[in-house]
Protein backbone atom coordinates (compact mmCIF):
# COMPACT_ATOMS: atom_id res chain seq x y z
CA UNK A 1 0.00 0.00 0.00
CA UNK A 2 1.27 3.82 -0.51
CA UNK A 3 3.19 5.67 2.28
CA UNK A 4 1.73 7.70 4.35
CA UNK A 5 1.68 9.64 7.61
CA UNK A 6 -0.79 8.65 10.17
CA UNK A 7 -1.72 11.17 12.82
CA UNK A 8 -3.64 9.80 15.72
CA UNK A 9 -5.51 13.00 17.56
CA UNK A 10 -6.93 13.14 20.89
CA UNK A 11 -9.37 15.74 20.34
CA UNK A 12 -11.19 17.78 17.85
CA UNK A 13 -8.49 20.94 18.18
CA UNK A 14 -5.65 18.47 17.53
CA UNK A 15 -7.26 16.81 13.94
CA UNK A 16 -8.21 20.12 13.29
CA UNK A 17 -5.22 21.61 13.66
CA UNK A 18 -3.68 18.17 11.82
CA UNK A 19 -5.87 19.21 9.17
CA UNK A 20 -5.03 22.82 8.71
CA UNK A 21 -1.28 22.18 9.18
CA UNK A 22 -1.29 20.30 5.89
CA UNK A 23 -1.64 20.77 2.17
CA UNK A 24 -4.48 19.32 0.38
CA UNK A 25 -3.33 15.73 0.65
CA UNK A 26 -4.32 15.55 4.27
CA UNK A 27 -7.55 13.67 4.48
CA UNK A 28 -9.50 12.58 7.57
CA UNK A 29 -9.82 8.55 8.34
CA UNK A 30 -13.23 7.37 9.87
CA UNK A 31 -13.96 3.84 9.68
CA UNK A 32 -11.54 3.11 6.75
CA UNK A 33 -13.92 0.77 4.69
CA UNK A 34 -13.78 3.09 1.77
CA UNK A 35 -10.58 4.89 2.72
CA UNK A 36 -8.26 1.83 2.45
CA UNK A 37 -9.79 0.11 -0.38
CA UNK A 38 -9.55 3.53 -2.68
CA UNK A 39 -5.69 3.92 -1.41
CA UNK A 40 -4.99 0.29 -2.75
CA UNK A 41 -6.53 1.12 -6.03
CA UNK A 42 -4.82 4.78 -6.26
CA UNK A 43 -8.01 6.21 -6.58
CA UNK A 44 -7.04 8.55 -3.20
CA UNK A 45 -3.36 9.61 -2.82
CA UNK A 46 -3.10 10.81 0.62
CA UNK A 47 -0.03 11.81 2.50
CA UNK A 48 -1.24 12.28 5.70
CA UNK A 49 -4.69 10.53 6.87
CA UNK A 50 -5.90 12.03 10.52
CA UNK A 51 -7.33 9.01 12.41
CA UNK A 52 -10.56 10.20 14.02
CA UNK A 53 -10.71 7.12 16.04
CA UNK A 54 -10.35 9.25 19.65
CA UNK A 55 -12.00 11.91 19.05
CA UNK A 56 -14.88 11.52 21.13
CA UNK A 57 -16.48 15.11 19.86
CA UNK A 58 -17.47 13.23 16.65
CA UNK A 59 -19.58 10.41 18.34
CA UNK A 60 -23.18 10.10 20.28
CA UNK A 61 -26.50 10.59 19.18
CA UNK A 62 -28.73 12.86 21.25
CA UNK A 63 -32.66 14.39 20.81
CA UNK A 64 -32.71 18.11 21.51
CA UNK A 65 -35.44 20.40 20.67
CA UNK A 66 -36.67 19.18 17.88
CA UNK A 67 -33.46 17.73 16.35
CA UNK A 68 -31.97 14.48 16.10
CA UNK A 69 -28.48 15.25 16.42
CA UNK A 70 -25.91 12.02 14.95
CA UNK A 71 -22.16 12.47 15.64
CA UNK A 72 -20.02 11.75 11.95
CA UNK A 73 -18.41 8.59 14.18
CA UNK A 74 -21.56 6.96 13.77
CA UNK A 75 -20.92 3.73 12.57
CA UNK A 76 -23.60 2.15 10.55
CA UNK A 77 -24.15 -0.91 12.59
CA UNK A 78 -25.77 2.28 15.10
CA UNK A 79 -28.82 2.69 12.80
CA UNK A 80 -29.83 -0.87 13.34
CA UNK A 81 -29.26 -0.60 17.52
CA UNK A 82 -29.92 2.81 18.86
CA UNK A 83 -34.01 3.47 19.27
CA UNK A 84 -32.92 7.04 18.61
CA UNK A 85 -32.24 6.09 15.50
CA UNK A 86 -33.83 2.47 14.66
CA UNK A 87 -37.39 4.86 15.07
CA UNK A 88 -37.04 6.53 11.64
CA UNK A 89 -37.52 3.28 9.27
CA UNK A 90 -35.67 4.42 6.17
CA UNK A 91 -32.35 4.87 8.01
CA UNK A 92 -33.06 1.77 9.78
CA UNK A 93 -33.97 -0.19 6.36
CA UNK A 94 -31.08 1.30 4.88
CA UNK A 95 -28.69 0.37 7.03
CA UNK A 96 -29.82 -3.15 6.90
CA UNK A 97 -28.37 -3.60 3.22
CA UNK A 98 -24.99 -1.28 3.69
CA UNK A 99 -22.62 -3.64 2.26
CA UNK A 100 -22.28 -6.36 5.04
CA UNK A 101 -22.14 -6.78 8.49
CA UNK A 102 -18.51 -6.81 9.05
CA UNK A 103 -18.13 -3.53 7.39
CA UNK A 104 -21.42 -2.23 8.43
CA UNK A 105 -19.15 -2.39 12.34
CA UNK A 106 -16.39 -0.17 11.19
CA UNK A 107 -17.71 2.30 8.53
CA UNK A 108 -19.63 5.59 9.54
CA UNK A 109 -22.36 7.83 8.55
CA UNK A 110 -19.81 10.98 8.12
CA UNK A 111 -17.97 8.62 5.89
CA UNK A 112 -20.65 7.10 3.68
CA UNK A 113 -21.36 10.92 3.20
CA UNK A 114 -17.79 12.08 3.05
CA UNK A 115 -17.04 8.99 0.16
CA UNK A 116 -20.39 10.80 -2.08
CA UNK A 117 -20.84 8.27 -4.05
CA UNK A 118 -24.20 8.82 -6.01
CA UNK A 119 -24.82 5.69 -4.97
CA UNK A 120 -24.32 5.88 -1.11
CA UNK A 121 -26.57 3.78 0.43
CA UNK A 122 -27.26 5.91 3.48
CA UNK A 123 -27.58 9.19 1.33
CA UNK A 124 -31.12 8.94 0.07
CA UNK A 125 -32.73 8.58 3.56
CA UNK A 126 -31.03 11.27 4.64
CA UNK A 127 -32.05 13.57 2.24
CA UNK A 128 -35.52 12.34 3.19
CA UNK A 129 -35.58 13.33 6.38
CA UNK A 130 -33.87 16.51 4.99
CA UNK A 131 -30.47 16.50 7.06
CA UNK A 132 -28.46 19.67 8.04
CA UNK A 133 -24.59 18.65 7.65
CA UNK A 134 -22.59 20.64 10.29
CA UNK A 135 -18.93 21.28 8.79
CA UNK A 136 -15.74 22.68 11.64
CA UNK A 137 -12.53 23.70 10.98
CA UNK A 138 -10.35 25.87 12.89
CA UNK A 139 -11.87 28.87 11.46
CA UNK A 140 -15.34 27.95 12.77
CA UNK A 141 -18.51 25.98 12.05
CA UNK A 142 -21.07 25.93 9.05
CA UNK A 143 -24.08 24.56 8.62
CA UNK A 144 -25.64 23.62 5.48
CA UNK A 145 -28.53 21.65 3.75
CA UNK A 146 -27.08 17.93 3.17
CA UNK A 147 -28.46 18.56 -0.68
CA UNK A 148 -26.11 21.48 -1.24
CA UNK A 149 -23.25 19.44 -0.16
CA UNK A 150 -23.05 16.97 -3.08
CA UNK A 151 -21.04 18.61 -5.84
CA UNK A 152 -21.17 15.38 -8.09
CA UNK A 153 -19.37 11.88 -8.26
CA UNK A 154 -17.44 11.97 -5.19
CA UNK A 155 -16.94 15.34 -4.90
CA UNK A 156 -18.16 17.53 -1.84
CA UNK A 157 -18.95 21.10 -0.36
CA UNK A 158 -16.16 19.99 2.30
CA UNK A 159 -13.00 21.99 2.23
CA UNK A 160 -9.58 20.00 2.81
CA UNK A 161 -9.19 21.59 6.61
CA UNK A 162 -13.06 20.45 7.23
CA UNK A 163 -14.62 17.96 8.88
CA UNK A 164 -17.84 16.89 9.12
CA UNK A 165 -18.85 16.83 12.92
CA UNK A 166 -22.65 16.36 13.09
CA UNK A 167 -26.28 15.94 10.64
CA UNK A 168 -29.44 17.47 12.51
CA UNK A 169 -32.09 15.92 11.60
CA UNK A 170 -35.86 17.89 11.88
CA UNK A 171 -38.07 15.74 14.30
CA UNK A 172 -41.87 16.93 13.53
CA UNK A 173 -44.47 16.28 16.34
CA UNK A 174 -46.81 15.69 13.59
CA UNK A 175 -47.30 12.04 11.97
CA UNK A 176 -44.96 11.18 9.56
CA UNK A 177 -43.72 7.71 7.99
CA UNK A 178 -40.41 6.54 5.60
CA UNK A 179 -39.53 3.93 3.52
CA UNK A 180 -36.42 2.90 1.76
CA UNK A 181 -35.50 0.31 -0.64
CA UNK A 182 -32.46 -0.34 -2.48
CA UNK A 183 -32.57 -2.64 -5.51
CA UNK A 184 -28.86 -4.39 -6.22
CA UNK A 185 -27.85 -7.61 -8.25
CA UNK A 186 -27.27 -9.84 -4.75
CA UNK A 187 -28.68 -9.52 -1.24
CA UNK A 188 -25.74 -8.52 0.29
CA UNK A 189 -22.55 -6.39 -0.27
CA UNK A 190 -24.09 -5.16 -3.37
CA UNK A 191 -23.77 -1.72 -5.29
CA UNK A 192 -27.22 -0.49 -5.50
CA UNK A 193 -28.76 -0.46 -9.22
CA UNK A 194 -31.56 2.44 -7.95
CA UNK A 195 -32.39 3.53 -4.21
CA UNK A 196 -35.10 5.07 -3.44
CA UNK A 197 -35.89 6.79 0.36
CA UNK A 198 -39.11 8.46 0.61
CA UNK A 199 -40.63 10.81 3.90
CA UNK A 200 -44.38 11.46 3.82
CA UNK A 201 -46.70 13.86 6.69
CA UNK A 202 -50.53 12.80 6.87
CA UNK A 203 -53.54 14.74 7.68
CA UNK A 204 -56.06 13.00 7.66
CA UNK A 205 -56.24 11.30 3.45
CA UNK A 206 -54.10 14.22 2.56
CA UNK A 207 -49.77 14.17 2.31
CA UNK A 208 -49.37 17.65 4.58
CA UNK A 209 -45.56 17.48 3.31
CA UNK A 210 -43.68 14.56 1.48
CA UNK A 211 -39.44 14.34 0.15
CA UNK A 212 -38.71 11.53 -1.98
CA UNK A 213 -34.75 11.36 -2.77
CA UNK A 214 -33.28 9.13 -4.96
CA UNK A 215 -29.74 7.14 -5.21
CA UNK A 216 -27.37 5.97 -8.21
CA UNK A 217 -29.86 7.77 -10.71
CA UNK A 218 -27.93 11.00 -11.12
CA UNK A 219 -24.36 12.03 -10.31
CA UNK A 220 -25.20 12.77 -7.14
CA UNK A 221 -28.14 11.80 -4.40
CA UNK A 222 -30.93 13.48 -5.33
CA UNK A 223 -34.62 14.96 -4.71
CA UNK A 224 -37.12 14.39 -6.95
CA UNK A 225 -38.74 18.00 -6.86
CA UNK A 226 -41.17 17.95 -9.44
CA UNK A 227 -42.77 14.49 -8.08
CA UNK A 228 -43.07 16.05 -4.30
CA UNK A 229 -45.01 18.81 -6.15
CA UNK A 230 -47.54 16.49 -7.65
CA UNK A 231 -48.02 14.83 -3.89
CA UNK A 232 -47.96 17.76 -2.04
CA UNK A 233 -51.21 19.10 0.00
CA UNK A 234 -53.32 16.34 -2.47
CA UNK A 235 -54.85 13.33 -1.50
CA UNK A 236 -53.16 10.10 -0.89
CA UNK A 237 -54.71 8.16 -3.92
CA UNK A 238 -53.68 5.75 -6.63
CA UNK A 239 -53.68 8.41 -9.39
CA UNK A 240 -51.75 11.12 -7.64
CA UNK A 241 -49.00 8.27 -6.74
CA UNK A 242 -48.73 7.09 -9.85
CA UNK A 243 -47.95 10.34 -11.61
CA UNK A 244 -45.62 11.51 -8.93
CA UNK A 245 -43.72 8.11 -9.66
CA UNK A 246 -43.82 8.47 -13.21
CA UNK A 247 -42.40 12.20 -12.79
CA UNK A 248 -39.81 10.90 -10.41
CA UNK A 249 -38.74 8.42 -13.56
CA UNK A 250 -38.28 11.67 -15.68
CA UNK A 251 -35.84 13.67 -13.54
CA UNK A 252 -33.59 11.68 -12.72
CA UNK A 253 -30.69 11.10 -14.80
CA UNK A 254 -29.59 7.83 -15.02
CA UNK A 255 -26.13 6.07 -17.10
CA UNK A 256 -26.06 3.26 -18.39
CA UNK A 257 -22.89 1.02 -16.94
CA UNK A 258 -22.16 -2.26 -16.35
CA UNK A 259 -24.51 -3.46 -13.88
CA UNK A 260 -28.20 -1.72 -15.53
CA UNK A 261 -28.94 0.25 -18.33
CA UNK A 262 -29.97 3.92 -17.82
CA UNK A 263 -33.81 2.56 -19.15
CA UNK A 264 -34.07 -0.02 -16.77
CA UNK A 265 -33.05 2.53 -13.85
CA UNK A 266 -35.61 5.30 -14.87
CA UNK A 267 -38.45 2.27 -15.24
CA UNK A 268 -37.44 0.98 -11.79
CA UNK A 269 -37.50 4.46 -10.01
CA UNK A 270 -40.91 4.30 -11.36
CA UNK A 271 -41.80 1.19 -9.81
CA UNK A 272 -39.91 2.05 -6.20
CA UNK A 273 -41.24 5.21 -5.87
CA UNK A 274 -44.50 4.10 -6.29
CA UNK A 275 -44.21 1.29 -3.57
CA UNK A 276 -42.45 3.03 -1.28
CA UNK A 277 -45.11 5.80 -1.14
CA UNK A 278 -47.73 3.34 -0.42
CA UNK A 279 -45.33 1.41 1.96
CA UNK A 280 -45.03 4.48 3.89
CA UNK A 281 -48.97 5.30 3.99
CA UNK A 282 -49.35 2.09 5.29
CA UNK A 283 -46.97 2.58 8.32
CA UNK A 284 -49.14 5.33 9.80
CA UNK B 1 7.19 6.66 6.91
CA UNK B 2 8.73 5.30 9.90
CA UNK B 3 7.80 2.54 12.09
CA UNK B 4 6.44 2.85 15.58
CA UNK B 5 6.79 -0.10 18.02
CA UNK B 6 2.64 -1.18 18.93
CA UNK B 7 1.48 -3.11 21.32
CA UNK B 8 -1.32 -5.57 20.40
CA UNK B 9 -3.26 -7.67 22.80
CA UNK B 10 -3.86 -10.67 20.67
CA UNK B 11 -5.90 -14.03 22.07
CA UNK B 12 -5.06 -12.48 25.49
CA UNK B 13 -0.92 -12.45 24.62
CA UNK B 14 0.50 -9.13 24.35
CA UNK B 15 3.11 -8.36 21.29
CA UNK B 16 5.20 -5.76 20.94
CA UNK B 17 6.06 -4.72 16.82
CA UNK B 18 7.98 -2.64 14.84
CA UNK B 19 5.07 -1.23 12.37
CA UNK B 20 4.80 1.20 9.52
CA UNK B 21 1.59 3.09 9.62
CA UNK B 22 0.10 1.97 6.07
CA UNK B 23 0.52 -1.97 7.94
CA UNK B 24 -3.01 -3.23 8.39
CA UNK B 25 -4.23 -5.08 10.98
CA UNK B 26 -4.50 -8.02 8.60
CA UNK B 27 -0.76 -8.23 8.04
CA UNK B 28 0.56 -7.08 11.45
CA UNK B 29 -1.08 -10.27 12.46
CA UNK B 30 -0.10 -12.67 10.16
CA UNK B 31 3.42 -11.45 10.63
CA UNK B 32 3.42 -12.16 14.24
CA UNK B 33 2.74 -15.70 13.12
CA UNK B 34 -0.98 -15.36 13.18
CA UNK B 35 -1.51 -17.46 9.89
CA UNK B 36 -5.08 -18.27 10.96
CA UNK B 37 -6.35 -14.86 9.82
CA UNK B 38 -6.56 -14.85 6.49
CA UNK B 39 -6.00 -13.06 3.23
CA UNK B 40 -8.15 -12.90 0.51
CA UNK B 41 -9.80 -10.02 -1.38
CA UNK B 42 -8.18 -7.07 0.78
CA UNK B 43 -11.28 -4.81 -0.45
CA UNK B 44 -13.92 -6.07 2.48
CA UNK B 45 -15.34 -8.13 0.16
CA UNK B 46 -14.85 -11.63 1.18
CA UNK B 47 -14.48 -11.95 5.22
CA UNK B 48 -11.64 -14.09 5.36
CA UNK B 49 -9.66 -11.76 7.06
CA UNK B 50 -12.41 -11.41 10.39
CA UNK B 51 -11.28 -10.71 13.45
CA UNK B 52 -12.82 -9.88 16.67
CA UNK B 53 -12.15 -6.66 17.73
CA UNK B 54 -13.43 -5.80 21.87
CA UNK B 55 -15.73 -8.85 20.62
CA UNK B 56 -16.61 -6.96 17.39
CA UNK B 57 -16.26 -8.72 13.96
CA UNK B 58 -14.24 -6.68 11.39
CA UNK B 59 -12.54 -6.72 8.29
CA UNK B 60 -8.85 -7.05 9.99
CA UNK B 61 -7.55 -5.99 5.76
CA UNK B 62 -9.70 -2.09 6.72
CA UNK B 63 -8.46 -1.54 9.44
CA UNK B 64 -4.29 -0.05 10.31
CA UNK B 65 -2.57 -2.10 13.00
CA UNK B 66 -1.61 1.40 15.12
CA UNK B 67 -5.18 1.79 15.53
CA UNK B 68 -5.87 -1.39 16.75
CA UNK B 69 -3.39 -1.15 19.41
CA UNK B 70 -4.69 -1.35 23.46
CA UNK B 71 -7.96 -3.43 21.47
CA UNK B 72 -8.21 -6.71 22.22
CA UNK B 73 -8.36 -9.03 19.50
CA UNK B 74 -9.43 -12.44 19.46
CA UNK B 75 -8.40 -14.40 15.83
CA UNK B 76 -10.58 -17.81 15.41
CA UNK B 77 -7.31 -19.88 17.16
CA UNK B 78 -8.45 -17.78 20.53
CA UNK B 79 -11.56 -19.34 20.81
CA UNK B 80 -10.07 -22.79 21.23
CA UNK B 81 -7.75 -25.45 19.62
CA UNK B 82 -7.44 -29.18 18.64
CA UNK B 83 -7.21 -30.44 22.11
CA UNK B 84 -10.05 -28.27 23.23
CA UNK B 85 -11.93 -26.82 20.25
CA UNK B 86 -14.72 -24.17 21.14
CA UNK B 87 -18.18 -25.88 20.07
CA UNK B 88 -18.54 -24.28 17.14
CA UNK B 89 -15.08 -25.59 15.87
CA UNK B 90 -15.87 -28.87 16.79
CA UNK B 91 -19.22 -28.11 15.00
CA UNK B 92 -17.58 -27.43 11.82
CA UNK B 93 -15.62 -30.73 11.96
CA UNK B 94 -18.40 -32.52 12.85
CA UNK B 95 -20.84 -31.38 9.99
CA UNK B 96 -18.51 -31.12 6.92
CA UNK B 97 -18.79 -27.08 6.81
CA UNK B 98 -15.01 -26.76 5.60
CA UNK B 99 -13.98 -27.89 2.76
CA UNK B 100 -10.79 -26.17 1.21
CA UNK B 101 -11.18 -24.16 4.54
CA UNK B 102 -9.66 -20.74 3.67
CA UNK B 103 -12.79 -18.64 4.88
CA UNK B 104 -13.22 -20.89 7.94
CA UNK B 105 -12.08 -18.70 9.94
CA UNK B 106 -13.95 -15.65 8.98
CA UNK B 107 -17.19 -17.83 9.19
CA UNK B 108 -16.80 -19.11 12.93
CA UNK B 109 -15.56 -15.34 14.51
CA UNK B 110 -18.81 -14.20 12.25
CA UNK B 111 -21.05 -16.80 13.78
CA UNK B 112 -19.11 -16.73 17.43
CA UNK B 113 -20.24 -13.25 17.57
CA UNK B 114 -23.71 -13.50 15.83
CA UNK B 115 -24.12 -16.59 18.82
CA UNK B 116 -22.82 -13.64 21.75
CA UNK B 117 -25.76 -11.29 20.29
CA UNK B 118 -28.29 -14.11 19.58
CA UNK B 119 -27.96 -17.53 21.11
CA UNK B 120 -30.80 -18.66 19.08
CA UNK B 121 -30.55 -17.59 15.59
CA UNK B 122 -33.13 -18.02 13.31
CA UNK B 123 -31.76 -19.43 9.72
CA UNK B 124 -32.37 -15.86 8.53
CA UNK B 125 -30.03 -13.98 11.31
CA UNK B 126 -27.45 -16.97 10.32
CA UNK B 127 -27.49 -16.13 6.31
CA UNK B 128 -27.66 -12.03 7.13
CA UNK B 129 -24.56 -12.61 10.13
CA UNK B 130 -22.75 -14.51 7.26
CA UNK B 131 -23.31 -12.32 4.43
CA UNK B 132 -19.70 -10.83 4.84
CA UNK B 133 -18.01 -14.31 4.17
CA UNK B 134 -17.80 -15.44 1.48
CA UNK B 135 -17.23 -19.61 0.96
CA UNK B 136 -16.70 -20.88 -2.42
CA UNK B 137 -17.08 -24.43 -1.99
CA UNK B 138 -19.58 -25.79 0.34
CA UNK B 139 -22.21 -23.73 -0.47
CA UNK B 140 -23.10 -22.51 3.00
CA UNK B 141 -25.96 -25.64 3.61
CA UNK B 142 -23.56 -27.39 6.26
CA UNK B 143 -21.62 -24.02 7.37
CA UNK B 144 -25.47 -23.13 8.72
CA UNK B 145 -26.11 -26.57 10.21
CA UNK B 146 -22.78 -26.13 12.00
CA UNK B 147 -23.83 -23.18 13.80
CA UNK B 148 -27.23 -24.13 14.35
CA UNK B 149 -25.83 -27.16 15.76
CA UNK B 150 -23.43 -25.54 17.71
CA UNK B 151 -25.49 -23.32 19.56
CA UNK B 152 -27.67 -26.08 20.95
CA UNK B 153 -24.27 -27.20 22.02
CA UNK B 154 -23.84 -24.05 23.91
CA UNK B 155 -27.24 -23.84 25.32
CA UNK B 156 -26.92 -27.65 27.08
CA UNK B 157 -23.50 -26.33 28.54
CA UNK B 158 -25.14 -23.46 29.89
CA UNK B 159 -27.82 -25.25 31.04
CA UNK B 160 -25.70 -27.84 32.68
Amino acid sequence: MRDFELLQPKNLADALDALAQNNASVHPLAGGTDMLVDIRAQRAQPDVLVALQNVNELRGVTRTNGHLRVGASTTIAEFLKNPLLTEHDALRQAASVFANPLIRNSATIAGNIGSASPAGDMLPPLLAFDAQIELVSKNGTRTMPLNEFFLGPRKTARNANELISNLQLPISNLQTASAFYKLGLRQADAISLVSVAVWLQRDSDMIRDVRIALGAVAPRPMRATRAEEILHGQIFNETNVKEAARVASEECAPIDDLRASANYRRRMVNVYVRRMLEQAWRNF
Amino acid sequence: MEPRLVTLKVNGRTHHAALAPNTTLLHALRDLGYTDVKSGCEKGDCGACTVLVNNTPLNACLMLAWLAEGQEIVTVAGLGNAEHPHPLQQAFVDFGAAQCGYCTPGMILAAKALLDEHPHPTDDEMREALSGNLCRCTGYVRIIEAIQNAANELDAEQRG
